[in-house]
């Protein structure tokens, strides 16, 4: 149970806030891959040849347990050859691979001058050359990218950014904006054709929080915050912003703003654009700001949105006014199990028909559902499928078939008579379609393992199979053959790209009025066929336009960056790419922003 | 060996086997096409068409404009659906299955089929409909459909099938039980039926498991030559697909070929225009007589399958129906005009796959031989020439079946000893009987009332044709390069491609082929005929080449087909402006019938036939120089004479000289001037 509200507790503003990431941050995350550096899935063979398969540190729940089925399952879904040494990872970079910075040391004088914090080292710049796409993370890997910053900055504070951004306005320098790192779109990648000097500009040391407003329930921030940082220093104070996205632990403000990003429990608490009051972007041109910070306003175009998912093409957001709620008295977990996706998919339409939404409602599919069990630590094959009585009961008088059922998963926040009225609610619709709760239980580990998912990958990496996540938004009436015609699509070219043993399964993780969110996990083993990257992008290319063919959006979340460009005129027609590129000509003349996303820049 | 070509005998394992019964009563795990979650029952089927918001929004708005209670709109909607619904009876099945086994034991010395491409179709089936696509040549076509996939463990399709065969006393409900569902004929109009008959297929198509059989031509060919693709069940197949409502859809094109059609005598009959009896149980069981003939091989080719994304690839964008429900939208122009490539493309996969037989080589040589007035051949002769043309017609792509030449031959006589035998000469020859119609009910007629004399020349002459026909697929393009070469001399490739362009348009309905692939097409058949040395190429024009008796074959086959549209030409040059198809046809046939009966020269009965006159005034009408209407159930024609001359120019240089009877003519014009 969260502490009470601390109403008089005298707090010093600005809270400067001490964050988990060190500045240097390759001393606490991977360099070349997702997450903290003691947090892995490591893979261990006795003499025996025996094969077990844990994961490492204690920070997650599955820590320090072996995982007695993963191995198994990795081995007839994937391939995967476990008894061969993984295939490790090159050291960190080093000067010798890249071309020396190209930055002038004027600016570098400047930059002294203005005293402002930068650093030319080779890990600094590679660090900050990249997002976590799958391209970045096998580059980092196994090559060298193309292009990258030529020198990192750290501004503390609005002021120092406003400095940088006139500094290489006027000398013709490129600025990319670098939150947290953890884009899935390209957004952060360098251009590699460009040929001006490029500038990292690292937000993590603006992260104050300048002020908190208990009246009206907002609070400013610096834009550099991270998601974990931010919800620890405002549950201190009994708040709360209830934005959570599976990225959370290392994605900051400014980059949720600029992506147009959404969160786990967005029903209770609402997206990023539901939750931003008022926000800054420093411009070639100046200061893009509201002068007033009211809840709502009838003034358009309303400008927060071309800030909004501007992916920092246009200029930096350096300050957020954003809503806060008081901690909730009560958390819950829950899961329903359903005979089948199509059920699980009408059940949550019915759902958000009535609006019966708890803080966050998600459906995985068969495949997830199976994998989830794999992931369970306990012996007996059996236990993993369901527990002993539970089976019998589920498969054998319910009639629900293994291969097809799936589970739901409820967090659900608030007053507990809140809770307990909603948790009725959904229970009870859910037996009219034939579904039975199955715990709390699994509800947590549910949500617990969205966060572990992430490290999976880099096991992967190690012996010839990749994988990558993508999502989309679609209507309701079309939700479920989306994921068929997806499934299927990618299932035809895989087999034309002679790709053996692959994995595609999806979820809905979220619910709208009119419509849902469908997120999907693609992996696929490929050994001798090829530069695994192209074959991806192959694969996910048939995919998005499948996606969009079967009436599905460019991204819900995940933004557009340069890996999505190619749906964007189309997504939104061609007066509006001119409408895009107009604005971008107003604010950004000289293309500073040179970052590529959304629009291949011809300015 | 091509193993596409490689057939395996199923009946073979039949009559192998201790129990037939045992076999029909195995325990069945057979593919599907489209794995549903929740697979819906026919009658489930039926209900989620009623339940549809399209159907539901359309009785709304009949309710409220014709101000009739909705639950007595949603009764006739029901009535409808039990009309079109396909149903599924095991039972009747195996039943069905044991009964035709024993029948072709009988009557059939062997069922086969490409057995790779069943497999290969069977690994392909579960993520998408799958839609099977035969050729029709007989009524025969989808029962033994059935039974091979009863066979090799294919859930039995839905089957689209005739309203003929609806009204057929327990016939109806027995193909209703094996999986057919029914379509009215397009010319009904009544909009309800077409709107309910639609969504059922749209329900089919996305909430089905079953693959969906239909016949792309619509109908039986009485001519054992390919007709031109309908477009409009098709075209409700696809909608699915361009509405993303399904990933893909597979077509599997497949050709049956029979060594004897079923129907074989009938068509002749129905060719000549002698109308064909309703379909009536008892006419059903009359044809139980053939449990006394014999009917040879027939053979399956399941055809390389077509995924509709593939063939499609970019030219379309399903994304342009996503921004409005879907069932308030309609196909695009674009959508609409990609699907006749598609459905020529089905088309021209079954044309390739048609096992040709001896007894099409047979046909082809006797046919020359009678249009040439040739002395017959004694078996031995026969079978030099068999030889020699087998040769010649693989050569140009065709699979012909054949293990014993010899043997073959003698199979031949014995499976068409009604159209073939020695005569006292020990030479083969046609059969001929006498016939007698007896009393003709002229309303019923399609055309002119041929007389018994010309009946009973004229009957065992298209028979023959009938299995000539099937050769022309491979020997339509030499004859037209050979003839415009032979009548016009030395011509470089590009005048030669004006002329060819104008004939292949010209036959368009007749020898159908894909409009798309016209200069492939063209390309393939100039590269064939001097491979078969019959034409040459000197320096950059082509003359006649060297192969006589190929050469003989290519004119004699040809032949037919030019007299029959020179005479449609010539007839409707002598009609007034606006004519009925039926006095067109009368006349034409009269012409024919006299020119042949009057023997100067050999006038081929086949030219009498309407399936090519009625071909030749589609093409006309293709082409602008005849327009349809339609009034009180007859067809007419309103007549364009300076194009007519134009095209009848063009044609009559490639005529050989025929005996008209110009008297017939004047007595035309004067008929229409009373």
């Amino acid at each position: 149970m969260p502490p009470p509200p601390s109403q008089n507790s005298k707090i010093k503003e600005p809270i400067f806030v001490k964050s988990v990431i060190p500045k240097s941050r390759q001393q606490l995350l991977k360099w070349n891959g997702w997450g903290y550096t003691d947090s892995q899935f490591v893979v261990k063979v006795d003499e025996h040849k025996n094969i077990q398969v844990y994961f490492t540190g204690k920070r997650y729940p599955i820590g320090e347990v072996t995982l007695p089925h993963l191995a198994q399952w990795a081995i007839d879904k994937l391939d995967l050859d476990l008894t061969q040494p993984p295939k490790r990872s090159q050291p960190p970079p080093t000067e010798s691979q890249y071309p020396e910075s190209k930055i002038p040391e004027s600016i570098l004088l400047k930059l002294k001058n203005f005293s402002i914090s930068y650093s030319i080292d080779i890990v600094d710049r590679v660090v900050r050359a990249h997002g976590q796409t799958l391209h970045d993370i096998y580059t980092l890997r196994n090559s060298v990218f193309e292009r990258i910053p030529d020198v990192v900055v750290w501004p503390t504070g609005h002021d120092e950014v406003v400095k940088l951004v006139t500094l290489c306005n006027d000398n013709n320098i490129v600025l990319i904006p670098y939150g947290g790192g953890t884009a899935v779109s390209g957004a952060v990648e360098c251009p590699t054709s460009e040929q001006r000097p490029i500038i990292s500009l690292d937000t993590s040391q603006m992260n104050k929080i300048l002020w908190l407003d208990r009246d009206n329930l907002v609070a400013c921030c610096e834009s550099g915050i991270v998601g974990q940082d931010l919800e620890r220093e405002l549950g201190r104070m009994g708040f709360t912003t209830g934005h959570e996205p599976d990225s959370y632990e290392f994605s900051s403000l400014g980059g949720w703003v600029a992506t147009r990003a959404s969160g786990m429990k967005k029903n209770t608490y609402g997206n990023i654009e539901d939750l931003v009051v008022h926000v800054k972007m420093v411009t070639a041109n100046g200061v893009l700001e509201k002068g007033c910070q009211v809840p709502r306003l009838s003034c358009g175009p309303d400008f927060n949105h071309v800030i909004l998912g501007s992916e920092g093409s246009l200029g930096v957001v350096t300050e957020v006014v954003i809503k806060i709620r008081p901690l909730p008295q009560c958390r819950k977990y829950g899961s329903v199990v359903f005979p089948n996706f199509e059920t699980g998919v009408k059940y949550m339409r019915e759902v958000a028909k009535r609006r019966l939404q708890p803080a966050s409602i998600r459906l995985m599919d068969n495949d997830q559902f199976k994998f989830g069990m794999i992931l369970k630590p306990e012996e007996s094959y059996f236990g993993i499928i369901l527990d002993g009585i539970k089976k019998f009961y589920i498969t054998k008088i319910k009639g629900f078939d293994v291969d097809q059922m799936c589970v739901m998963t409820l967090l659900f926040e608030g007053d507990e008579t809140d809770v307990k009225l909603s948790e009725k609610k959904l229970y009870e619709l859910a037996k009219q379609f034939g579904a039975i709760p199955a715990g709390e239980t699994n509800g947590e580990r549910g949500y617990m393992l969205t966060f572990v998912i992430a490290y999976i990958r880099d096991l992967g990496l190690q012996y010839d199979v990749v994988a990558e996540s993508f999502e989309t938004s679609v209507p309701w009436d079309r939700a479920v053959t989306l994921v068929k015609n997806v499934k299927q699509v990618v299932a035809q070219e895989c087999q034309r790209l002679g790709i053996t043993h692959y994995i595609i399964n999806s979820r809905v993780t979220q619910t709208y009025d009119a419509g849902c969110v469908i997120y999907f996990y693609l992996g696929f083993n490929h050994r001798d066929l090829g530069d695994p990257v192209d074959l991806h992008n192959r694969l996910e290319t048939k995919a998005r336009d499948e996606i969009l063919a079967s009436g599905g959006s460019i991204s819900h979340h995940h933004g557009v960056g340069k890996l999505r460009r190619k749906w964007y005129p189309k997504t939104v027609s061609n007066v509006g790419l001119s409408l895009y590129l107009s604005i971008k000509r107003e604010l950004d003349p000289k293309n500073i922003f040179a970052t590529n996303n959304l629009v291949q820049s011809k300015l | 060996m091509d193993v596409s070509r490689k057939y395996e005998n199923f009946l073979e394992f039949r009559r192998q086997e201790k129990s037939n019964f045992l076999w029909i009563s195995r325990t069945l795990r057979p593919k599907v096409a489209n794995v549903q979650e929740a697979p819906c029952s026919p009658s489930l089927h039926k209900d989620e068409v009623l339940q549809s918001p399209k159907i539901q929004e359309l009785l709304d708005k009949l309710s409220s404009v014709q101000n009739v209670p909705k639950g007595h709109l949603e009764k006739q909607v029901k009535e409808i659906l039990d009309e079109i619904g396909y149903n599924k009876s095991l039972k009747v099945i195996r039943w069905l299955g044991l009964v035709l086994t024993k029948i072709c034991l009988r009557v059939s010395s062997g069922i086969y089929i490409n057995v790779n491409k069943v497999q290969q179709v069977r690994s392909k089936m579960g993520n998408c409909p799958v839609i099977f696509v035969p050729s029709h040549r007989s009524y025969a076509d989808f029962i033994l459909m059935s039974y091979m996939c009863f066979t090799y463990e294919i859930v039995i399709p839905a089957i689209a099938a005739g309203m003929d065969f609806h009204g057929m006393w327990g016939m109806g409900t027995m193909l209703r039980d094996t999986g057919a569902f029914f379509m009215r004929r397009s010319y009904n109009d009544d909009s309800v039926y077409w709107t309910v008959f639609k969504q059922y297929i749209y329900q089919l198509v996305t909430r089905g498991d079953l693959p969906i059989e239909f016949f792309i031509e619509g109908t039986r060919s009485r001519s054992n030559k390919s007709l031109a693709p309908k477009f409009g069940l098709i075209s409700m197949i696809l909608k699915p697909y361009f509405f993303a409502q399904v990933p893909d859809i597979l077509f599997v094109p497949i050709s049956i070929s029979y060594d004897r059609v079923l129907e074989e005598n009938l068509f002749a009959y129905e060719l000549l225009g002698v109308p064909k009896p309703k379909e009536t149980t008892s006419g059903f069981f009359k044809s139980l007589k053939i449990l006394k003939e014999r009917f040879g091989s027939i053979f399956f080719h399941i055809g390389e399958p077509i995924s509709s994304k593939e063939f499609f690839g970019d030219s379309i964008d399903r994304s342009i129906h996503a921004t409005a429900s879907l069932h308030k939208q309609d196909l695009t122009d674009q959508e609409k005009s990609v699907i006749p490539p598609l459905a020529f493309e089905i088309l021209h996969r079954q044309q390739q796959g048609f096992v040709i037989t001896i007894f099409n080589l047979v046909a082809l040589v006797l046919n020359n031989t009678y249009t040439n007035k040739k002395k017959l051949p004694t078996i031995l002769e026969l079978k030099q020439q068999l030889l020699w043309l087998r040769s010649i017609i693989e050569s140009l792509g065709a699979y012909i079946h054949c293990d014993d030449l010899e043997k073959e031959i003698r199979e031949c006589l014995v499976v068409h000893r009604n159209i073939i035998h020695f005569n006292s000469n020990n030479e083969v020859s046609l059969v001929e009987t006498q016939i007698h119609q007896g009393k003709v009910n002229i309303q019923k007629l399609k055309a002119h009332q041929l007389s018994d004399q010309t009946m009973t020349y004229s009957v065992p002459f298209v028979a023959l044709q009938i299995y000539v026909n099937p050769t022309l697929f491979y020997l339509f393009d030499l004859a037209v390069l050979f003839t415009v070469i032979q009548k016009e001399g030395a011509l470089n490739k590009e005048d030669l491609w004006v002329r060819y362009h104008f004939l292949r348009s010209l036959y368009a309905m007749e020898f159908v082929f894909p409009p798309q692939k016209e200069h492939i097409t063209y390309e393939s058949a100039l590269e064939n005929a001097i491979a078969v040395n019959a034409l040459i190429l000197a320096g950059d024009t082509y003359i006649v080449g060297r192969n006589v008796e190929l050469q003989e074959i290519l004119h004699s086959s040809f032949k037919p087909f030019l007299l029959s549209y020179s005479t449609v030409f010539l007839v409707l040059q002598h009609l007034p402006l606006a004519c009925e198809q039926k006095t067109i046809l009368a006349n034409v046939q009269r012409i024919l019938e006299d020119a042949i009966n009057n023997k100067e020269s050999f006038v081929h009965p086949y030219t009498l036939n309407l399936d090519t006159l009625s071909n030749c005034i589609n093409s006309l009408c293709a082409m602008s120089v005849l327009k349809k209407a339609r009034r009180e159930n007859a067809v007419s024609f309103e007549i364009n004479k300076t194009e007519l001359d134009d095209v009848k120019t063009r044609l009559d240089l490639y005529i050989p000289t025929l005996c008209i009877n110009e008297d017939l003519l004047v007595n035309l014009q004067l008929q229409n001037k009373l």
